[in-house]
């Protein structure tokens, strides 16, 4: 089963003469394991897909099911829990909560979840760990770059175990080096930890790490380009350049 | 290779005799500056585009100079057209090839042009891909020569995306103007003079 | 939870001024609250103990109806009724101590009032058991000796072989203590005993006694009994003991109600910073919000930690109130207390807290603080998830809504019923509703007040004026909900400011009015007719035989009852009165209405009687005399300054003392003659007033002095405390100022790169909190103004008659607080916005 699944998902923000069509009769299906990447010009709905298929917004018309749940079906409490279970967010800018620290902000899911604070504190600890910020558990997010704070709020969309990581320009604050750091670290996120991620991105050479980039357009699915594994070409090019030089 | 099927795509357009091809041919790829083709290259290209079947003689034009030869394309020739046009141009060629042959199919009418550049975008994401996963897998401390080498190629593949995006943007805009056409030559043979 | 307790507490850590000014505030409303209902009951508490007679454990108590005495030939047909056993007559009063020869008590003051009784020193023993502690009791036969309780001897330490020097109705008399007895349990009154005909000549009563007090036969039934003595002695009698201190009481619940309007104005206040400041809360934090509810926060979850923020508050904020409301019902207590003692010889005791008051206080500054947070913490629950996501804009929610001011006007409309009521409880409603429509239609009115205002604006700042205008402008709700908390403040400082001022000069005017007499030789208590002894007519005699005196008048009190309603009946010499004094008349003509006294059973009402029973000039009453129900008419409605405040009627003497047995005087008025030389007619009279200890004199110059300066003291402490509400509203306003910049920090951004300086910034933020500040001013005053006269209108309505006297110092004070408010609300979030970091503000998104 498709662990994303949307039908002529379509939305319409305003109405009358101000109605803009942000998405219009999009199908889109995510396997579990993808790393899927959308792609398109500014404006052309991607948050908003985004949006949708986090539970965060209603459609206008057709439906996004999550592992075959229907998610119009589910009042506004039982996808908050969904969310809290089964996706985690990452945001363009991190969102944490400026107040709590690195630890207790991947915290937060769980403990909303109502895990026992210091099984939640462990199971941030280890998340910590695993993108790499051991050391940085008692820092404000304030007291961390963009990638760090990026970083942990990666963490904190793990942290419920959820099976579907939904990203929203998760790099376009970062500089390149930093943005390839979280990419590699989404990548991870799939390969490793066998995870789904919908990631949007301006940014090709981040779109170049998922498996399958999506190109949106006017609210429509225009493209699709399937990336396949094999160094080979690299390889080539590789040789191809050295041979230039 | 490309100015094979570039001529094929001129023919495409319209008939043309070979010497209107090789001016055609210039002002699509902005002057001799840009990509210098030589008459002689033209006409040995056509000879060979016949006996391939691609291309056949339809007439003669006189029209009060020497005569000249028009050449049209052949449903053989159309085929290998649409081939081309779907494949992707390997990266390093993309400068001159992919722009020729998206202009040409601006021309002909022949695709859409969208399918052009989505083909050739799904094949750059396809390298960025490889160059990265690449790039992932090496070691930055024994293989660095190696990692700045994909990184250079990962830019380039990404400056290529990011033109395409830009082209497809405007495309609209480039389809309502005309096509670069061979202006008058100031010299050679003055037709009045005749 | 405790999850979102850490989280409460590191978001109000984060904002340590913030947090701290707001539960300021709560403390405040609190203290307000607890200190001035900690001091009313000390207030009654003081009157109770001095007043109250002790709970008597005799089977049948029996007074007169009116509370005024009657002949001892009752007692007999009590002892005729069978079941009686014992039964015993005595004349109970309070009487004050004339202060100069009062004992000292520990906490230095001088004894006051104290309770006398006169007994039968026969009967009295038979039916109550006096115990003695030492000396002895009283005996048949003994002249002037007292027996004084145990808890009054510890509190003056007096022992037998003591003196005491109480006042009587010829001058003053020497007491000589024989015995302690121990107080009844549970009294706490000061009780001295002496021997009934002692009391009756001291007292100017012969032969009358006002309480019976009988044991029945053991076995037989007490209650018929009672019934049936009641029933022998006809009307003109009740069961039960004197509520000798029921006329105070009523002065104590207008003091009561003046507390709690301020007390209802002040929690509203404390309410609308909470309500602001979560406000403020909410739309700051709205990105931090949308993105707990993205990771799985339910709405209820962000719902419970807004109002765990508040509660927080809440708790901290009331637990410092109740601290600050014990210290200022203390404070008060202390600044009080020494003017009751010199004005109502009272001496007032510490604050008492009962349960009731915790309860009110806890349960308001709580309350307050969650029912002022709920909205708040509502709107936050309605942050999506996606506000996350969104540039913090902010702008979502202030829409000057037609709805909501529509709503505001229809609050406007029924608070002025309110206070057109006439009902102070109803009026001082009315002023709150009032307030809260003025702030819903505030909206509307901002975009042209602001630019009335700002143009005044452009001339001192120029440039940034503009644009501060244009911020308002562009968001009338905003504006006008940070200008209303200013509103708010200012306009219950300009409204009790023109309350006091109208008080003020009211009571000046009666004093001139009432006691416009050259000489007044008055008791100390004199607000209070109820402790005083009076004097006999050898006093007025002696006074009007000074040369020099041209006109004596005296004027005579004694309790009666129409109807429900007990009334001071106040015996005048309709002749002489209104040469000397006079009433301030608002029915009737005043020299007929003396001319009515004169002739027959009339009476004058006070404003306060005539308003609550709807007099009408020339309308019948009944009055309850001891002498059986006695028909009145109505000949005028008028007043005088010391009875303003109860239910008054004035009689002439002759009537007095034919109805209600009073002929002492309790105070006297003299008019000195055109020629005559002021220090030897002053000498003179001092020299008589010192044989009558329980009387001063006074000039008629000195007497305003006097009042002036204890009502001067009381506004000044009004004064303070308004000054003191003041502070909560700047608190509102550097909370809108500062979300304000928050919530323009990007706009601030792009003003610095586009080349702004630091000051221009600072300029722009101090030019629009001057604006939001002279609107809220503005709103201020004319509300206020409006108030306060509306207010001074109940007042009257109750009978007070005064007239609204315009507070232009109060409008002077309003104004320039507004504007120094302006600027100091507006420093911290200035100079916030000219730090700003450029980059980041940009950034901001
Ligand atoms: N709340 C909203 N109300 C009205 N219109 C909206 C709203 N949110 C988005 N839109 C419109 O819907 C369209 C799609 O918006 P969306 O945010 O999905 O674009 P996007 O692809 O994410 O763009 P970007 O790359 O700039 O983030 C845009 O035209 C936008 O103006
Ligand atoms: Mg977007």
């Amino acid at each position: 089963m498709a662990i994303v699944e949307t039908k002529e998902l379509t939305k319409v923000y305003g109405r009358g003469d101000a109605a803009v069509t942000a998405l219009r009769k999009v199908d889109l299906r995510v396997e579990p394991g993808e790393f899927v990447a959308v792609m398109g010009p500014s404006g052309c709905g991607k948050s908003t897909l985004l949006h949708l298929v986090g539970g965060l917004d209603r459609p206008t018309s057709g439906r996004v099911a999550l592992n075959g749940q229907d998610l119009s079906e589910l009042s506004d409490d039982a996808l908050t829990r969904l969310r809290r279970r089964e996706i985690g967010f990452v945001f363009q800018f991190y969102n944490l909560i400026p107040v709590l620290k690195a630890a207790e902000n991947v915290a937060l899911p769980l403990v909303l979840d109502g895990v026992s604070p210091r099984k939640a504190q462990s199971q941030a600890q280890l998340w910590l760990e695993r993108v790499g910020l051991s050391d940085r558990t008692d820092h404000r997010p304030d007291e961390l770059s963009g990638g760090q704070q990026q970083r942990v709020a990666i963490a904190r969309a793990l942290a419920s175990e959820p099976a579907l990581i939904l990203a929203d320009e998760p790099t376009g604050n970062l500089d390149s080096r930093a943005g390839d750091e979280i990419a590699t670290l989404l990548r991870r996120v799939v390969d490793e930890w066998k995870r789904t991620v919908l990631m949007v991105t301006h940014d090709p050479r981040i779109a170049a790490y998922a498996d399958r980039i999506i190109f949106l357009k006017d609210g429509t699915v225009v493209d699709e380009a399937r990336l396949v594994g094999g160094n080979d070409g690299a390889e080539k090019l590789v040789r191809q350049r050295m041979e230039d030089l | 290779m490309s100015v094979r099927c570039a001529l094929l795509g001129l023919l495409a357009q319209r008939p043309r005799h070979g010497y209107e091809l090789h001016a055609a041919f210039e002002a699509l790829v902005g002057g001799a500056e840009n990509w210098d083709v030589s008459p002689a290259q033209v006409y040995s290209t056509l000879a060979r585009l016949k006996e391939a079947g691609l291309v056949r003689e339809e007439g003669l034009e006189q029209e009060g100079g020497p005569e000249k030869v028009i050449h049209a394309i052949t449903p053989a020739g159309r085929r290998e057209l649409e081939a081309w046009f779907s494949t992707p141009v390997r990266a390093e060629h993309q400068r001159d090839e992919f722009f020729v042959k998206l202009m040409l199919c601006l021309a002909t009418g022949e695709v859409d042009p969208m399918t052009v550049i989505y083909a050739q975008r799904a094949s750059l994401y396809q390298e960025l891909h490889a160059v990265t996963t690449q790039r992932a897998r090496a070691d930055p401390r024994s293989e660095l020569a190696h990692i700045l080498l994909l990184d250079q190629a990962a830019m380039h593949l990404e400056a290529d995306l990011r033109w395409l995006d830009m082209v497809e943007a405007r495309l609209d805009e480039v389809r309502r103007q005309p096509l670069p056409e061979p202006q008058p030559r100031p010299r050679g043979r003055p037709r009045r003079a005749r | 939870m405790s999850y979102y307790i850490r989280l409460a507490l590191r978001y109000l850590w984060g904002r340590k001024l913030r947090t701290i000014l707001t539960t300021l505030a709560i403390a405040f409303g609190t203290m307000l609250i607890f200190g001035m209902n900690g001091l009313v009951p000390a207030v009654e508490a003081a009157y109770r103990q001095q007043l109250m007679q002790a709970a008597s454990q005799v089977d049948l108590t029996i007074t007169g109806e009116t509370r005024s005495s009657f002949p001892e030939t009752a007692l007999e047909v009590v002892r005729g009724t069978p079941g009686v056993a014992h039964a015993s007559g005595s004349l109970v009063r309070p009487v004050v101590v004339p202060p100069a020869d009062a004992p000292l008590l520990p906490d230095g003051s001088r004894l006051g009032t104290i309770v006398l009784s006169g007994i039968d020193p026969e009967t009295a023993p038979q039916v109550r058991r006096f115990e003695v502690v030492s000396g002895r009791l009283l005996q048949p036969g003994d002249r002037n000796v007292l027996v004084v309780s145990e808890s009054l001897a510890r509190k003056a330490s007096l022992e037998p072989g003591d003196r005491l020097r109480l006042p009587s109705a010829t001058g003053v008399a020497t007491f000589e203590i024989v015995g302690v007895i121990a107080g009844e349990p549970g009294a706490v009154s000061d009780e001295v005993y002496t021997p009934l005909p002692v009391a009756q000549a001291l007292l100017n009563q012969p032969g009358r006694i006002n309480t019976i007090e009988a044991l029945v036969v053991p076995g037989s039934d007490a209650r018929a009994v009672r019934e049936a003595a009641l029933a022998r002695l006809g009307s003109g009698f009740k069961l039960g003991e004197n509520q000798v201190g029921s006329e105070l009481q009523a002065a104590v619940e207008m003091g009561e109600v003046a507390f709690n309007l301020f007390g209802v104005l002040t929690l509203a206040m404390g309410g609308f910073i909470i309500f602001n400041t979560f406000r403020t809360v909410v739309v700051e934090r709205r990105r931090d919000i949308g993105m707990l509810r993205a990771v799985g926060a339910s709405r209820r979850a962000v719902i419970g930690l807004i109002l765990t923020e508040s509660l927080l508050q809440g708790v901290v904020g009331t637990a410092a109130g109740l601290c600050g409301g014990y210290f200022l019902a203390l404070g008060m207590g202390a600044i009080v207390g020494p003017i009751w003692s010199q004005a109502l010889r009272l001496s007032l005791g510490g604050p008492v807290f009962k349960p009731a008051t915790y309860v009110l206080a806890i349960g308001l500054g709580i309350g307050v603080t969650l029912v002022a947070g709920l909205w708040p913490a509502v709107s936050a629950g309605r942050v999506t998830p996606l506000e996350a996501l969104r540039p913090a804009e902010g702008e979502a929610s202030w829409k000057p809504a037609r709805r909501r001011a529509a709503f505001g006007l229809a609050l406007v409309v029924v608070a002025v019923l309110g206070l057109a009521s006439g009902n102070l409880n109803l009026a001082s409603l009315g002023a709150v509703l009032f307030l809260a429509g003025l702030v819903l239609v505030g909206p509307v009115l901002v975009r042209p007040i602001a630019g009335v205002f700002g143009r005044l604006l452009e001339l001192v700042l120029a440039q940034e004026g503009r644009i501060a205008e244009g911020n308002l402008a562009r968001q009338p709700g905003r504006a006008a909900i940070t200008a209303s908390a200013m509103t708010i403040g200012l306009a219950i400082l300009v409204a009790l400011g023109g309350m006091t001022t109208s008080l003020e000069s009211g009571l000046f005017r009666y004093i001139d009015q009432s006691l416009g007499a050259d000489y007044l030789l008055m008791p100390h208590s004199m607000v209070l007719g109820g402790g005083n002894v009076g004097a006999g007519p050898e006093l007025a005699e002696a006074v009007r035989s000074v040369p020099g005196i041209a006109e004596v008048t005296t004027v005579r009190l004694a309790m009666g009852r129409i109807g429900d309603t007990d009334v001071q009946t106040i015996g005048i010499d309709p002749e002489s009165y209104p040469r000397v004094a006079g009433l301030e008349f608002s029915a009737g003509e005043p020299e007929e209405a003396f001319a009515a006294l004169a002739e027959g059973r009339a009476l004058i009402a006070n404003g306060i009687f005539s308003a609550q029973s709807r007099l009408q000039v020339g309308e019948e009453l009944t009055l309850q005399t001891p002498e059986g129900p006695k028909t009145y008419r109505v000949a005028g409605i008028g007043m005088d300054f010391l009875n303003a405040k109860l239910a008054t009627v004035y009689v002439s003497q002759e009537n007095l003392a034919r109805d209600l047995h009073e002929t002492s005087d309790i105070l006297l008025m003299a008019d000195r003659a055109a020629d005559a030389d002021p220090a030897e007619v002053r000498a003179q009279l001092e020299r008589i007033v010192a044989q009558y200890p329980a009387f001063s004199l006074l000039s008629g110059d000195e007497m305003r002095e006097e009042y002036k300066q204890m009502y001067g003291m009381a506004m000044r402490l009004l004064h303070l405390l308004m000054v003191t509400l003041a502070i909560p509203s700047l608190i509102a306003l550097m909370n809108t100022l500062g979300i304000n910049v928050l919530e323009r920090t990007r706009e601030i951004g792009v003003l610095r790169a586009v080349g702004s300086t630091r000051r221009q910034v600072q300029r722009m933020i101090v030019g629009e909190s001057l604006l939001l500040s002279a609107l809220g001013t503005a709103f201020g005053l004319l509300g206020g103004l409006w108030l306060g006269y509306v207010l001074v209108g109940a007042l009257n309505a109750t009978g007070f008659k005064m007239s609204y006297f315009f507070p232009y110092s109060g409008i002077v004070l309003a104004v320039a607080v507004g504007l120094v408010f302006g600027v100091i609300a507006a420093l911290l979030p200035a100079r916030r916005a000219a730090r700003l970091d450029l980059l980041a503000a940009l950034r901001y998104e």
